[in-house]
């Protein structure tokens, strides 16, 4: 059987022609999901109503909500989902390990601390201050600082033990070791600040000031024109690095450039919006999968709506709608990501290949 | 083609891992030499630094002094990009991706030349497919390079390199996870490489195939590297160190190697056929030697009636295979 599949003539051509199929539906179903995040709610409002409001023809409280709070919100949905998929798939590639991803590796923890050194750090100095007195450009720049530790770590880590599973266990002790850290920066901390925190932890979609917001837009912007710029790397990194340096790739200049790209999507992310499990390991799955390429010049445009539709869709779940209930988005993207992670750890012990 | 002169040079190469206080080379330096369109294998026992040495050609890892000449320029001058013009390579990792295709592996070939995206034009994806052609994978381009066997991806990795479009070729034991019909086809493969004017130099484990296949052979070994046509080696007898003489021997007629056997005794043979080979090889292996005196007790070799004859005394037995004659010679032996 091995020989006798044939295939067309040129099968390029009809690659290409699914695959602009594929995201013509993942487009519309983006749109389907944007729309939907902003008519629903925990407060119903008629789609009519909605639509009113978006021109500016509705009464002011309706308008608030839908300018002011859901569509800020699902514009940082997108946000989310494409920073968190991109920087995933960054790392499996960098890391050749199908479980990478900015929660499990603990690059969000590493951020988390940079934020906590920050808002728990400075508390002592400054007493009651205000946490946005800060500025959110050094809160974001801390929790790149600290994404960007860990993830030169476990590329330390990684270079040295080649299991996945146990470059994993590391990643999870790494979190959980950086969580103690801060919980002892917080029983030094005044009760502001370790307030400040607490709610900065529980993280959300929906918190975000406008002026965080900017700063959000302008880092997953530079993180996607980073990624673009390192997709050629990463299809090198795919062979592994021997070949990779083997076929002309420049190692040290890539992993900057894709350190720097994972560590401002991650960081911003978690920044913002708290950690968020699990869609960084998700999304470049379900991208593999869905296009049947390794190949980063599909997967990462691949990714980027995968990952922003993902996220929109979780937050739509988490409104409950129909109900005045919110759950935690963390949750929901948790309960998305993990049977395609387990799914991903089975496949992996079958046929012993990476991705 | 343009010049035949030495492609690939080394120049007192010292190889070996530098790491913090210990700074240590395996061997003594190494100078040998490889010319255009040569296929040249690197044998020598396990840990000697076949590996090492490759990766250090490669500049995969440092060398601890001495120099790689690459058409007479210094490689150590040159940028990862310009080397990988160069010198292609196949290391003994296994690129086990799901969801990559042969073509996609192979394009990553054409790195060094594809603009900052990796963008595949057409004159690109000419070289590519005919690249896979002359790989022996002929409509594999879409296939999984995880679902390929063994075999054909080394072809693959093969594909890869050939697209590259590199003089040189550097394989680290390209034959070594491959069965029989396998190892043949590549090494069959590399010689066409080799004769269509590209440069090879591999290492392997496989001596047959080594001194069977190469122009020439590097000999890496304690006291540094020898190099030489296969039959140069063996009349200065340059490969007698490599082995425990006790157990294994080399013969020099075919370049394969004999398992020595405890002497049992001295045999004749009678009869002139074809099936004497045969037969000289089995009794061999059990620990008889044939011998040119008439012996009691003595064999003749089947004539017509395709039968071995065991003349013992005034006795005489006979057999239908080899495996009986000699079972039956031990036991009276």
């Amino acid at each position: 059987m091995r020989h006798g599949i044939q295939f067309p003539y040129d099968p390029e051509i009809s690659h290409e022609k699914m695959r602009i199929g594929i995201f013509l539906v993942l487009g519309l179903l983006l749109v389907c999901f944007f729309c939907l995040d902003i008519f629903l709610g925990s407060v119903s409002i008629k789609p009519s109503v909605v639509f009113r409001a978006l021109f500016g023809d509705a009464d002011s409280n309706v308008q608030m909500i839908i300018t002011k709070f859901r569509i800020p919100k699902a514009i940082t949905a997108m946000l989310v989902g494409i920073a968190l998929s991109l920087s995933g798939l960054q790392m499996q590639t960098l890391f050749r390990n199908p479980m990478a991803g900015p929660y499990v590796l603990g690059v969000s923890s590493g951020a988390g601390l940079g934020v906590a050194l920050v808002v728990l750090g400075f508390s002592t100095g400054l007493g009651a201050d205000n946490f946005r007195s800060f500025g959110n450009w050094i809160l974001v720049i801390s929790a790149w600082i600290g994404a960007g530790a860990v993830t030169v770590l476990i590329m330390f880590i990684s270079s040295r033990v080649r299991d996945i599973m146990t470059v994993l266990i590391i990643g999870i002790m790494l979190a959980s070791g950086i969580s103690a850290i801060i919980s002892i920066l917080q029983y030094f901390s005044n009760e502001t600040m370790l307030k400040t925190y607490v709610l900065w932890t529980m993280g959300s979609l929906g918190n975000l000031s406008a002026g965080q917001l900017n700063v959000l837009i302008i880092s997953v912007l530079t993180g996607i024109l980073l990624s673009i710029i390192s997709i050629k790397m990463l299809n090198a990194f795919l062979i592994g690095e021997s070949y990779a340096r083997s076929i002309g790739l420049n190692i040290k200049l890539s992993r900057a450039v894709i350190f720097s790209c994972t560590s401002i999507l991650a960081g911003s992310v978690t920044a913002f919006c708290g950690p968020i499990g699990f869609i960084g390991i998700a999304v470049p799955h379900i991208a593999r999968n869905l296009f049947k390429t390794s190949d980063h010049r599909i997967l990462v445009p691949g990714t980027v709506v995968i990952g922003a539709a993902v996220m929109l869709a979780s937050d739509i779940v988490s409104q409950l709608p129909g109900s005045e209930t919110i759950l935690p988005v963390n949750s929901i993207t948790s309960l998305i990501g993990i049977p395609v992670v387990i799914w991903v750890i089975l496949r992996n012990k079958k046929d012993q290949s990476i991705f | 083609m343009e010049n035949s002169g030495e492609i690939l040079q080394l120049e007192s190469l010292k190889i070996g891992y530098a790491s913090g206080n210990y700074s240590g080379t395996i061997l003594p330096a190494l100078s040998a030499s490889v010319y255009r369109g040569e296929l040249v294998a690197v044998i020598g026992r396990n840990g000697i630094g076949k590996s090492t040495l490759l990766r250090t050609i490669m500049n995969l890892q440092p060398s601890l002094g001495g120099k790689v000449m690459i058409s007479g320029e210094n490689s150590a001058e040159f940028t990862g990009l310009k080397l990988a013009q160069k010198i292609g390579y196949i290391s003994t990792e296994i690129v086990k991706i799901s969801h990559m295709r042969v073509y996609d592996l192979v394009a990553l070939g054409r790195f060094p030349y594809t603009n900052w995206i990796g963008r595949i034009d057409h004159n690109a994806h000419v070289i590519i497919m005919e690249a896979i052609i002359k790989a022996g994978l002929a409509h594999f381009e879409n296939r999984f390079v995880s679902e390929l066997s063994d075999g054909e991806r080394q072809r693959a990795m093969i594909a890869r390199v050939l697209a590259q479009d590199t003089d040189i070729m550097i394989m680290d034991e390209p034959t070594a996870f491959l069965d029989i019909s396998g190892k043949f086809g590549i090494m069959n493969l590399m010689r066409q490489l080799t004769a269509s004017g590209r440069t090879i130099l591999f290492s392997t484990n496989d001596f047959t195939i080594a001194l069977n296949r190469a122009d020439k052979i590097w000999l890496m070994q304690e006291d540094g590297m020898t190099e030489g046509a296969p039959e140069d080696l063996l009349m200065v007898k340059a490969f007698d160190h490599l082995f425990d003489q006790a157990v294994v021997g080399f013969d020099p007629e075919d370049g394969s190697f004999i398992f020595r056997t405890e002497l049992r005794g001295e045999i004749f043979i009678e009869g002139e056929s074809d099936l004497r080979h045969w037969t000289v090889k089995a009794l061999a292996r059990a620990g008889f030697s044939v011998t040119n005196v008439k012996t009691i007790p003595y064999i003749q070799l089947p004539s017509g009636n395709k039968e071995w004859v065991l003349f013992a005394g005034g006795t005489s037995q006979s057999f239908r295979s080899l495996y009986d004659l000699v079972s039956r010679l031990k036991k009276i032996i």
